[in-house]
């Protein structure tokens, strides 16, 4: 069962990891992927830096977590990830942006998961 | 005697400067005209009727009549330098497109002005008419760079609706080419969709028309770039300019050829002494099958189509400007950006080439042909064909590869009307635009950063019928591209055309008499030929052209920079990821190990 639950949560460790490393190398390649077409100046870096921030910050907690079995590590992705699912809803409520669904299900579904690994996974001896 | 030939020698360019101010004069001394410079792309020689063309080109046709067709005009052989030249009045090298993106070496592209996109040290002519008080307008492919600040509308055009890549289909927004995953269409510098009715001549007058009605009131000229698609691969038309064009061709190529010269013997473009060579790329006829022959000849005749309903649609703006009342008082420049295409395949429907262009989504039936979702374009044969009675063909230095109609016309002027075998070159485009508009070259500086000089010359002397050539005959100007080569000097040129068309030998032609370069005199006039050599090698500095990395071949380095493009981000996205994950790994087992 664990065994299960890692790889779970190695998967999309791996894909945010993936994305993360598109936004450094290619973002004109993935940002199309989130809705947004590429800003200028200012808006370019904080594009950039700030979404590779996020998904790499997000895949290398996950990663020390599973792999490290330091499940501290666990509660960064899962507040990164939960907030983010929220942000989603008020932008919806608020600000009349589209309801991203399928993106806050991912984002809830890994956050449920990375939460269950947190009170499940052992812990590192 | 020496100090009276000196003293000839300083008087004769004086005379020259003289005649070009009081003809540019003339020129502005009119109100200020609009200007419409209209470009089509691979448009070979003698593909419109005024130059020989059995193609109906009513309103092509109309302006040559009514202005000057240049016969000796020359551009680059291929696309995106020639744009660069035209825009600028600039030797292409200088101007930071050396040849199209896509076919850059790496070890080029380590240069500065080795990019393949328009360098800010270059000033457009839209940039310069903008500042004038012109409104400036451009629907249509660009090809000199796709980042937001080289984009046309950050160029000098006020209204863009532009392709910016080297084509696209011209039915659809989709690539062409594998090399590109998405048809990358900007209006005014955004990502745009283009509409569901969309065929791309219609398509970009439209927009043209468009653009001019929105501001024809405030009573400012407006300076309207059109660069039509029309006839860069994928060839498509509508079906009835197709049919229209159905069994034309059903001779073959090199009958298509031989009338084609002939024609343009019967209307002066060439003269009766020009003689032709056969291309060892163009295929034999008779050897084909019938069903073959059928196919080929519908090729042709979706060529020809295109080109009928890019006339068409110019008639359209042609229309539109008298209904305006704006006909009068405007300059039609007509041209294309280098000679006819001729990188189709041989058999399109070949097992191999059918699934390269069905892995596109494409088909390459007879039936539909040229109509949406057909993927289409001539052979080697038939572009031999296009730009009768010269030898080559795009890409090559030939003089079917540079030499292309150039038409001037416009009620504006009192033009000269008819022909003229004057030798133009495509940086003379933009200073005789700026001669039409009033508007002086800019300096040194120009909006607080320092910039080249225009080194095209104005063709008002030409135009206005006060002299007939512009160029003296001591006067060089050179042109390369991937180690293709080539120096004009008053009526000869020298030129070294690379395999695989080619044999990398440099050879003199008189072009004026012997258009097709039938007729090598480099031995018979040695001292002309070395002193041309040595003029090549000083162009080649003064541009500072690079030598070809060891090697290089531009098909070869096209689909090498395609798989780079296309795949390259991946590739590096998955080695990091792996640089990430490894020590991970590493952990994993080691700790796996101890317990």
């Amino acid at each position: 069962m664990n065994k299960i639950l890692k790889v779970l949560i190695l998967l999309p460790a791996i894909l945010f990891l993936v994305v993360g490393l598109r936004w450094l190398v290619d973002p004109a390649g993935v940002a199309p992927s989130f809705g947004l077409s590429l800003s200028q100046g200012l808006g370019l870096s904080s594009q950039v830096g700030d979404m590779a921030g996020f998904f790499l910050t997000t895949s290398i907690c996950m990663l020390i977590a599973v792999i490290g079995g330091h499940r501290i590590w666990f509660y960064p992705p899962v507040m990164l990830l939960s907030i983010t699912a929220v942000g989603r809803i008020v932008a919806w409520l608020v600000h009349d942006a589209g309801l991203a669904t399928e993106q806050i299900a991912v984002e809830v579904i890994v956050s449920a998961l990375l939460l269950v690994a947190s009170r499940r996974l052992p812990a590192a001896s | 005697m020496l100090a009276l030939i000196l003293g000839s020698l300083t008087v004769l360019p004086s005379l020259a400067q003289a005649a070009e101010t009081l003809a540019g004069a003339e020129l502005a001394s009119a109100s200020r005209p609009n200007i419409v410079l209209i470009l089509a792309d691979d448009l070979g020689y003698s593909d419109t009727a005024p130059y020989g063309s059995e193609v109906k080109t009513p309103t092509i046709s109309a302006l040559a009549e009514q202005g000057l067709s240049f016969t000796n005009y020359h551009t680059a052989a291929n696309c995106a330098p020639s744009r660069a030249m035209l825009l600028t009045g600039i030797d292409n090298h200088l101007a930071g497109v050396p040849n199209i993106i896509e076919m850059l070496a790496p070890e080029q592209r380590a240069h500065a002005h080795y990019q393949g996109v328009l360098g800010d040290n270059v000033v457009t002519v839209a940039t310069l008419l903008e500042s004038a008080g012109y409104h400036t307008y451009m629907a249509g492919k660009w090809h000199l760079g796709s980042a937001s600040n080289k984009l046309p509308i950050s160029r000098g055009f006020e209204q863009t609706v532009t392709m910016a890549d080297s084509g696209a289909d011209n039915w659809d927004q989709r690539p062409y080419l594998p090399l590109y995953d998405q048809a990358n269409w900007f209006a005014n510098g955004e990502r745009f969709q283009l509409p569901e009715d969309f065929y791309s001549s219609r398509f970009l007058i439209d927009k043209t028309i468009e653009f001019i009605d929105s501001n024809l009131q405030d009573g400012q000229p407006f300076f309207a770039y059109v660069p039509f698609m029309a006839v860069h691969v994928p060839v498509q038309a509508p079906r009835e300019y197709i049919e229209r064009y159905e069994g034309v061709y059903d001779k073959g190529w090199d009958v298509l050829r031989d009338e084609r010269r002939e024609r343009a013997i019967e209307l002066g473009v060439v003269p009766p002494t020009a003689n032709m060579v056969s291309m060892t790329t163009t295929k034999n006829w008779a050897l084909l099958s019938d069903e073959r022959k059928r196919y080929e000849s519908k090729r042709m005749a979706v060529y020809a189509g295109m080109i009928e309903a890019m006339d068409f649609n110019i008639g359209r703006l042609v229309d539109y400007l008298k209904i305006q009342g704006q006909y009068d008082n405007t300059i039609f420049i007509f041209t294309s950006d280098n000679g006819s295409e001729a990188s189709g395949p041989d058999n399109p429907t070949s097992l191999v080439n059918s699934a390269g262009t069905g892995n596109m989504g494409y088909h390459v039936n007879y039936e539909g042909l040229g109509e949406k979702g057909s993927y289409n374009s001539i052979s080697a044969s038939f572009a031999s064909a296009s730009v009768s009675p010269l030898a080559f063909y795009k890409f090559y230095a030939g003089e079917g590869g540079i030499r292309v109609p150039l038409i001037i016309a416009g009620m504006p002027l009192q033009l000269q009307q008819g022909l003229t075998r004057a030798f133009a070159w495509a940086t003379d485009i933009t200073p005789t635009i700026l001669s039409f508009a009033g508007v002086e070259l800019p300096g040194p500086r120009y909006a607080g950063r320092p910039v080249l000089p225009i080194t095209g010359k104005d063709l008002s002397p030409v135009l206005m019928g006060e002299s007939d050539r512009i160029y003296a005959d001591h006067e060089t100007v050179g042109y390369e591209l991937t180690g293709h080569a080539v120096l004009f000097q008053g009526d000869y040129k020298i030129v070294v055309n690379q395999p695989p068309a080619g044999d990398g030998q440099w050879r003199l032609y008189n072009i004026v008499t012997d258009p097709g370069e039938t007729d090598d005199l480099s031995a018979q006039q040695p001292q002309r030929f070395q002193e041309m050599l040595s003029g090549y090698e000083t162009y080649k500095r003064e541009n500072r052209v690079l030598s070809l990395p060891p090697g290089y071949s531009q098909m070869r380095q096209l689909f090498s920079n395609a798989l780079q493009e296309r795949y390259g981000a991946n590739i590096t996205v998955i080695i990091l990821a792996l640089i990430v994950l490894l020590p991970f790994f590493i952990f994993y087992r080691a700790r796996k190990h101890r317990s």
